[in-house]
């Protein structure tokens, strides 16, 4: 059993978004949440977890404060932005059309996505 | 959207700080040592693992940075710094590329220049880039353009809504004069009133047209240009009120124009356009329209809608009839055809320039590129991307481009301006050889393209090493015959594209000599030429004129010096008037099927004037044109074509005028040896001579014989007779028969500069290759002469590839010309025919420059030491 699934291209992304949507979280944070959240199938490859947070910052979906943690130590917190969260949204609208696209070519119900 | 755009300009000028990541990073590895510690794993390994995770930090923190807007930017900057360092370290290597670019890019640029001033750059007038001309066309007749008549300018100008102004001018050449100041013959535009508003262009002293100005019954007026403010005012503000003649008729100059308006073009003088009775004919086509088309119509538009107005007119009216109408920009109007073909060929053969500068700065390089591949494979070693070593390659190339383009600019500027003065005679006033925003476009475009151009192949090529082998054994040895074939092809091209450029100045050459060797026997030095004009107004009618020049020839044939003088219609082989001619007793009905002759009109005493030799018959005497009386002289030529095979004494013919009508039946008198009267056509018709007193036109040109310079004498004579009339374009009959060739000197001038500066850089880039090849074969060549090769063995074997180099570029190019040369001889300049002797003194004149290019590496190959050489590092 692969330890972790290749993520489609942009999709990592998509779910920094998510997992920040529910609220301010450090780069640990939002790679442990994925990896829990998707029962261990999502590892985020540390390498390029934090090339993607700097790229949604530099895009401006997200911003970084610095602030403390669960066990006050100083870390860097990233937060949804007005931007980022419209940018959800339309993604998330993209990933619905897509999935249920291909999931009608693969001959699969998609409940789920609804 | 905009927010996004202004985050990643905050981002691009401030950049994170790099501890910020480092922080970031270890309070990540805590947080993971920290799980993996209370899942039981000792301190240290969890530490391990905790890092392993992570993976590389450094190749983390670089694709960070990488996520930065324009991250890139900075390695570009570090691509220019080391090539600029390149460039410096390699001075001489690189102040030769330099110098054939900047001649490539610069030539380029400058006949860019000329070509975008004759055939596409807006009129440089307020609104130039709508600026058309409106003309008639005869669909019947080749779509050839006709004048148009005021009536139907009137209705165009009524019923067109594609112009934002039309208006009209009949163009003329009067004589103004006064009491103090002698009379001069000069252009005039007789213009309708709103030509200035057209073009919004103001007077500089007093006023342009009135509205009123140009109504019947009104005051006429004059507007001078600057020009003739000058040189006949002296600059002089009291000119304006001045009462002048023009034509005889009193007018007022009102106003003088700004310096350099000649609108539309080489206006001296602009009168208003009162209509006359005659004017208000409608087969009375004389008027040329102009007009400034609304913003946003089209010129297809603008066609569409007069036609259709044509269409109405030529039913309504049936002078009309069978008469389109065309709307077309200036360039289009009046440098099409032959002008349009020279000057794309001119760009045609500069292009080659830059391709043969190209080709030789890719070979320069491509040299390079061998002595380069250690230092290519050490960067590649370190971990530069091939993509990353092309890139740096390509800037190195383009940067040295844009260096050469740039002083190319500066010998840019300097040929438009040489050419700007050459042609400053000949050329429409209305083109102006200066740079604009699409010429710097053109030049920016050519400085990367023909930067990536050479620089492409040899960049790929050193990206490209044999790592282990270079680094091994040192690059010596290794690569030299795999680069042989793009370096030979690079030369064989050369060789090819020079003898094209090289046929064509060949060609310009000939037809200069050509044209220096006709009509021999005119005694040019010693002809003196005058145009003289008689105003309609004055000398009414044939017999008017004809008193006129009765007074005038035997008082110039008095003055002292002079041993002859004519006149003529046209001086020797400056061109001739052509009509349809037929013989009599073979009559042919269908119009296109008659042929057309030259003819000159002449006075009793031309042909001794010029020492044309009469072979039979006699001259003209003066009852010859006179009713009754029509007689022609015929040279042998003419003879030959019109009646082969039978004597042409005595036979008669008749000449078609442009309406059809037919002449008096007019008798053939005498035959005279040939001579070329149409220097300038390619298909020169058969020559006639008829007298003045049988055509008594207004315009004739004064031909004195004389051996001091008798100008000032005949303009005495002449104006003892009038005094009103001026002496126009006087000229030593050499002079004028050198101004007849100035398209081939120019021309001529320019292919024979690009031929040889082709052959010069052709010839350098064999030179570099065998020399280069030679080097590299040193200890080779050693080797053979201590084995006992001759000298000559060693320069076959240098000079073979040279050779085969040489042949191949020859045959090629020979091909390539012969077609050139074909396009290059339709010019109706009076090119010449190419024939097989001159392709082969050009071919044997550029094979032998290549040999010897070849031939000195060869010489030092085969003097050399042996023992020196075996050794040679």
């Amino acid at each position: 059993m692969p330890t972790s699934t290749d993520l489609l291209q942009g999709t990592l992304d998509l779910l920094i978004l998510q997992t920040l949507s529910l609220e301010p979280m450090h780069g640990w944070g939002v790679a442990q949440r994925i990896q829990q959240i998707s029962k261990d199938a999502l590892q985020i490859g540390q390498g390029s977890l934090y090339p993607a947070l700097y790229r949604l910052e530099y895009k401006g979906w997200i911003k970084a404060e610095w602030g403390n943690s669960e066990n006050n130590r100083r870390a860097k917190f990233y937060r949804l932005t007005a931007a980022g969260r419209k940018q959800l949204e339309s993604e998330l609208q993209t990933w619905d059309r897509l999935s249920t696209a291909i999931g009608l070519v693969l001959g699969r119900t998609v409940e789920a996505s609804r | 959207m905009i927010r996004e755009l202004l985050t990643r300009i905050w981002f691009l000028i401030f950049r994170k700080k790099r501890s910020e990541f480092d922080d970031e990073l270890r309070f990540h590895l805590e947080q993971s040592i920290a799980v993996k510690v209370a899942e039981g794993t000792p301190a240290a390994e969890a530490r391990r693992q905790a890092l392993i995770e992570f993976g590389g930090v450094e190749a983390a923190r670089e694709d960070c940075e990488r996520q930065r807007p324009g991250w890139w930017l900075g390695t570009v900057a570090q691509d220019i710094r080391y090539a600029v360092r390149g460039i410096l370290a390699h001075r001489w290597f690189s102040v030769a590329i330099i110098a054939t670019l900047a001649l490539g890019i610069g030539l380029n640029t400058m006949v860019f220049t000329l070509v975008n001033a004759v055939l596409y750059k807006p009129v440089s007038v307020p609104g130039g880039d709508r600026l058309v001309s409106v003309a008639g066309r005869l669909p019947s007749r080749d779509e050839s353009s006709v004048p148009l008549s005021y009536p139907d300018f009137l209705d165009y100008r009524a019923q067109a809504t594609s112009f934002e102004s039309y208006e009209a001018i009949d163009d003329e050449r009067v004589i103004l004069s006064e009491s103090d100041n002698p009379p001069h013959l000069y252009h005039v535009a007789n213009a309708t009133a709103g030509l200035f508003a057209m073009v919004h262009t103001k007077a500089v002293l007093g006023r342009a047209f009135l509205p009123a100005d140009d109504r019947a019954g009104v005051e006429p007026v004059v507007v001078l240009s600057h020009k003739v403010w000058l040189e006949r005012y002296a600059g002089l503000a009291s000119a304006i009120g001045r009462t002048v003649r023009v034509n005889g008729q009193a007018a007022t100059i009102v106003g003088v124009m700004p310096k350099g308006f000649q609108f539309p073009s080489g206006v001296d003088l602009w009168v208003p356009l009162i209509p006359t009775a005659d004017l208000a004919k409608r087969d009375n086509r004389q008027l040329r329209g102009y007009a400034i088309l609304k913003p946003g119509v089209t010129l297809r538009q603008a066609n569409a809608e007069l036609s259709g107005i044509a269409g109405r007119l030529a039913k309504q009216f049936s002078a009309d009839k069978n008469l389109g109408v065309s709307v077309l920009t200036f360039q289009q109007r009046f440098n099409g055809g032959n002008i349009r073909t020279a000057f794309l060929l001119m760009l045609a053969a500069v292009g080659f320039v830059l391709l043969i500068a190209c080709a030789d700065v890719a070979n320069m390089m491509l040299s390079r590129a061998l002595s380069r591949q250690r230092e290519m494979s050490i960067r590649t070693a370190l971990g530069a991307t091939r993509r990353r070593l092309i890139r740096q390659l390509l800037i190195e190339s383009v940067l040295l481009s844009t260096v050469g383009g740039v002083l190319g600019l500066g010998l840019a500027e300097a040929g438009i301006h040489w050419f700007d003065l050459s042609t400053q005679t000949i050329r429409p006033s209305w083109i102006e050889f200066s740079m604009d925003f699409t010429v710097f476009g053109y030049f920016a475009a050519l400085c990367i393209v023909s930067g990536l151009l050479f620089g492409i192949a040899p960049a790929l090529r050193s990206s490209k090493p044999d790592l282990a082998g270079i680094l091994k054994e040192g690059a010596r040895s290794v690569g030299q015959h795999r680069g042989g074939w793009l370096s030979s092809v690079l030369v064989v091209f050369q060789f090819a594209l020079t003898l094209v450029l090289l046929s064509g100045a060949g060609l310009f050459v000939r037809a200069l000599l050509n044209s220096l060797s006709i009509n021999a026997f005119v005694p040019a030095n010693e002809l003196t030429m005058a145009l003289l004009q008689l105003p309609g107004n004055r000398y009414k009618d044939t017999d008017a004129r004809q008193r006129f020049y009765d007074q005038l020839l035997p008082r110039l044939r008095e003055l002292p010096g002079v041993a002859h003088a004519a006149i003529a219609s046209d001086g020797p082989g400056l061109g001739a008037n052509r009509r349809q001619i037929e013989l009599e007793y073979a009559p042919i009905a269908n119009l296109a099927q008659r042929p057309s002759v030259a003819y000159v009109v002449q006075s009793p005493g031309y042909f001794e004037t010029i020492h044309l030799p009469l072979l039979e018959g006699r001259d003209f005497n003066d009852i010859d044109g006179t009713a009754h009386h029509e007689a022609a002289i015929v040279t042998r030529d003419a003879a030959t074509r019109l009646w082969p095979g039978q004597n042409p004494m005595g036979k008669r013919f008749r000449l078609y005028d442009d309406k059809n009508k037919a002449s008096e039946w007019i008798m053939i008198v005498g035959i005279s040896a040939d001579m070329v009267q149409e220097i300038q056509e390619n298909d020169p018709r058969p020559l006639l001579f008829v007298p003045y007193r049988q055509e008594g036109w207004d315009n004739m040109a004064v031909m004195v014989e004389s051996a001091g310079d008798p100008l000032q004498a005949m303009r005495t004579t002449v104006q003892s007779l009038d005094p009103e009339l001026p002496l126009n374009d006087p000229a030593r009959m050499r002079d004028a028969l050198e101004r007849q060739t100035w398209f081939l000197r120019l021309f001529g001038r320019i292919f024979l500069g690009f031929a040889l500066i082709a052959m010069l850089m052709a010839s350098m880039g064999i030179y570099a290759v065998i020399a280069h090849a030679t080097n590299s074969r040193t200890q080779e060549i050693g080797v053979r002469l201590a084995l006992g090769a001759t000298m000559r063995n060693i320069l076959l074997l240098v000079m073979k590839r040279g050779l085969w180099q040489i042949g191949a570029g020859l045959a090629l190019g020979l091909g390539a010309a012969l077609p050139f040369a074909h396009l290059m001889a339709s010019l109706p300049f009076g090119m010449a025919r190419s024939d097989a002797s001159m392709f082969l003194i050009v071919a044997l004149g550029l094979a032998s420059v290549g040999v010897f290019a070849c031939w000195l590496p060869a010489r030092r190959a085969a003097g050399l030491d042996p023992v020196k050489a075996i050794r040679y590092e």
